[in-house]
């Protein structure tokens, strides 16, 4: 039937005669298909909210990471095992110590510890304050002039609250919840604590309290011994250890101390580290140059010390300087200078001595003559 | 399965898919097409007023998907290029004629070809009047246009295959016979 005329009514014939045409797949398959290309068009989504996320942080982190080169005691940068955060803190602590030693450049340097040369009758007190994180324990002295006859425990209490810990950077936690006293009899110190106390709640609680306690007694006194109440009943109970009667006061020895710099302090405290006590002098001032054992810690000890050798003679402490040290007479080395006697006393020497001094002197220190430990770290007005 | 999917595909499925095949002229193309429209129709199945009869709608749905389609297709560069390239301004068919097709009578074969010449309006004017049997009245609903627009595409249509199909009487059926054109 070809043609080659065509009438639309034989062209719409020709149209309804084309084939039907089906889909021939099965219908379950076209059902299962149409999610998939569903999801399809949703693909962008969580890319997009990744890389908003990202960007968020990025620019939350950023400012953080340039504060902390900026303030050493910033932890978050401070911990950095990468080569590249070591670095970085090696420049913080530095720039630093640049600038303190530009700001020593005006004022005398000072040193910080007290000396048997100023105490006259007064009473040296030292209190042992936690850091602002709690994590150690910071000593504080001051000397009280004005004794008025009075026990070193009552002068305790007494000054207790006026000390001034957040202003030094420090947790506020004196005056302690409970009653100190001395039992002259049995030479055994008092502590009362009332029914309801913090002290028990919480291991680092606990273990501040307890240590506090026993370097308190250590540090102002000779007793020996720590008996425990609540409420007047014997015992404390604490969470971890149980019922406490009493502590056993121990003299610690043989450590090392580092410096703490408090939040946004340039001046810092001269801290023991007393997890690990060290076997001798020289491991422990191997540790002040190198990377402290905590976090909020820092080498004492300065690389331009440069400390050569270091001999014993009797009750003093001989130091020998390498020939290149270069010591300056300023605040940072003073200060080093101090953590160094502290750590000497604390390995029971009574004087440090330096065997070629590269200066004459540091600060009030003559270098040329043997030099007295401290009698107490930290002097603080209270 | 979804029962709206059950129903839809029950009563519109092969009518849907017939209407993209003959708009696309390819099988596979069809197919994918026609997974797009439920895609659509899911989408949108709330928002269904009951205006139009559920076929229309469909219907018109499809039509939106080829014609998506056949925009996709032309890529920007295609269409730059097209501007520049005026020796190539004949339609190509790169697809073969499919077996449904092909079994057919010559002038079926025929018909099947002259619908690419169509444009695409004209050839879904043609496809649901004649081949899914819709009345003016269905085939403007499911296009949106008035019914007069309708029937002018549909004679415009008309008159495009009526003289492709005796360009294609004159190529292929040379049996001596004479031939009378008429314009």
């Amino acid at each position: 039937m070809r043609k080659s005329e065509w009438s639309d009514e034989e062209l719409i014939q020709l149209l309804k005669q084309m084939p039907k045409i089906e889909d021939n797949r099965h219908p379950r398959d076209i059902y299962q298909n149409i999610p998939q290309r569903k999801r399809k068009s949703i693909q962008w989504v969580f890319p997009s909210i990744a890389a908003i996320a990202a960007l968020f942080l990025f620019f939350i982190l950023v400012p953080k990471f340039m504060d902390g080169n900026q303030h050493s005691t910033d932890k978050a940068a401070d911990r950095e095992s990468a080569q590249t955060g070591e670095v970085k803190k090696e420049a913080s602590q530095k720039s630093t110590a640049d600038k303190r030693e530009m700001t020593s450049v005006a004022s005398e340097a000072e040193r910080t510890a007290i000396y048997a040369d100023e105490i006259g009758n007064g009473q040296v007190l030292t209190y042992w304050i936690p850091d602002e994180q709690a994590e150690f324990l910071v000593p504080v002295s001051n000397i009280v002039t004005e004794t008025q006859g009075k026990t070193w425990v009552e002068l305790f209490n007494e000054k207790a609250s006026e000390l001034k810990e957040p202003e030094w950077g420090l947790t506020d936690y004196y005056p302690l919840n409970a009653s100190v006293n001395i039992d002259q009899q049995k030479n055994v110190v008092l502590v009362d604590v009332p029914y309801g106390h913090q002290y028990g709640q919480g291991s680092a609680n606990e273990r501040l309290f307890i240590n506090s306690l026993k370097k308190d007694v250590a540090s102002n006194s000779t007793i020996k011994q720590i008996e425990l109440s609540t409420g007047g009943n014997t015992g404390i109970e604490f969470g971890n250890t149980g019922i406490e009667d009493q502590l056993t006061v121990s003299n610690d020895k043989n450590r090392a101390f580092f410096f703490y710099y408090p939040q946004g302090s340039e001046q810092p405290f001269i801290v023991p580290y007393d997890d690990t006590p060290y076997n001798d002098v020289q491991s422990a001032f191997g540790a002040m140059m190198g990377d402290p054992p905590k976090t909020n810690l820092q080498k004492s000890i300065l690389p331009s010390f440069g400390i050569e050798n270091v001999a014993s003679e009797g009750k003093t402490l001989i130091i020998s300087f390498k020939s290149n040290a270069a010591l300056e007479d300023n605040q940072q080395t003073l200060l080093s200078l101090e953590a160094i006697l502290l750590t000497a006393k604390d390995f029971g020497f009574d004087k440090v001595s330096v065997s070629n001094p590269p200066v004459s002197t540091i600060g009030p220190f003559d270098l040329t003559k043997a030099i007295d430990v401290p009698v107490a770290p930290n002097k603080r007005d209270f | 399965m979804d029962s709206v999917f059950d129903e839809l595909y029950e009563k519109y499925h092969h009518d849907v898919f017939q209407f993209l095949f003959y708009m696309v002229r390819n099988r596979e193309q069809a197919e994918d097409l026609v997974q797009e429209v439920y895609i659509r129709v899911f989408k949108s199945y709330d928002r269904f007023e009951g205006k139009s009869s559920e076929k229309t709608w469909l219907f018109s749905i499809a039509r939106n998907v080829a014609i998506d389609y056949f925009r996709k297709q032309k890529g920007w560069k295609e269409r730059i290029l097209e501007k520049f390239d005026w020796s190539d301004n004949q339609v190509k068919d790169d697809y073969p004629i499919p077996e449904e097709i092909a079994v057919k009578r010559e002038e079926i074969q025929w018909m099947y070809k002259c619908l690419q010449y169509c444009t695409v309006d004209q050839r879904a004017v043609i496809i649901l009047r004649f081949i899914q049997d819709l009345s003016i009245a269905e085939t403007a609903q499911a296009l949106g246009w008035t019914e007069s627009k309708v029937k002018t595409t549909q004679h415009r249509s008309l008159k495009v295959l009526k003289r492709q199909m005796e360009t294609f009487y004159e190529k292929e059926g040379k049996t001596g016979e004479k031939v009378r054109v008429e314009r």
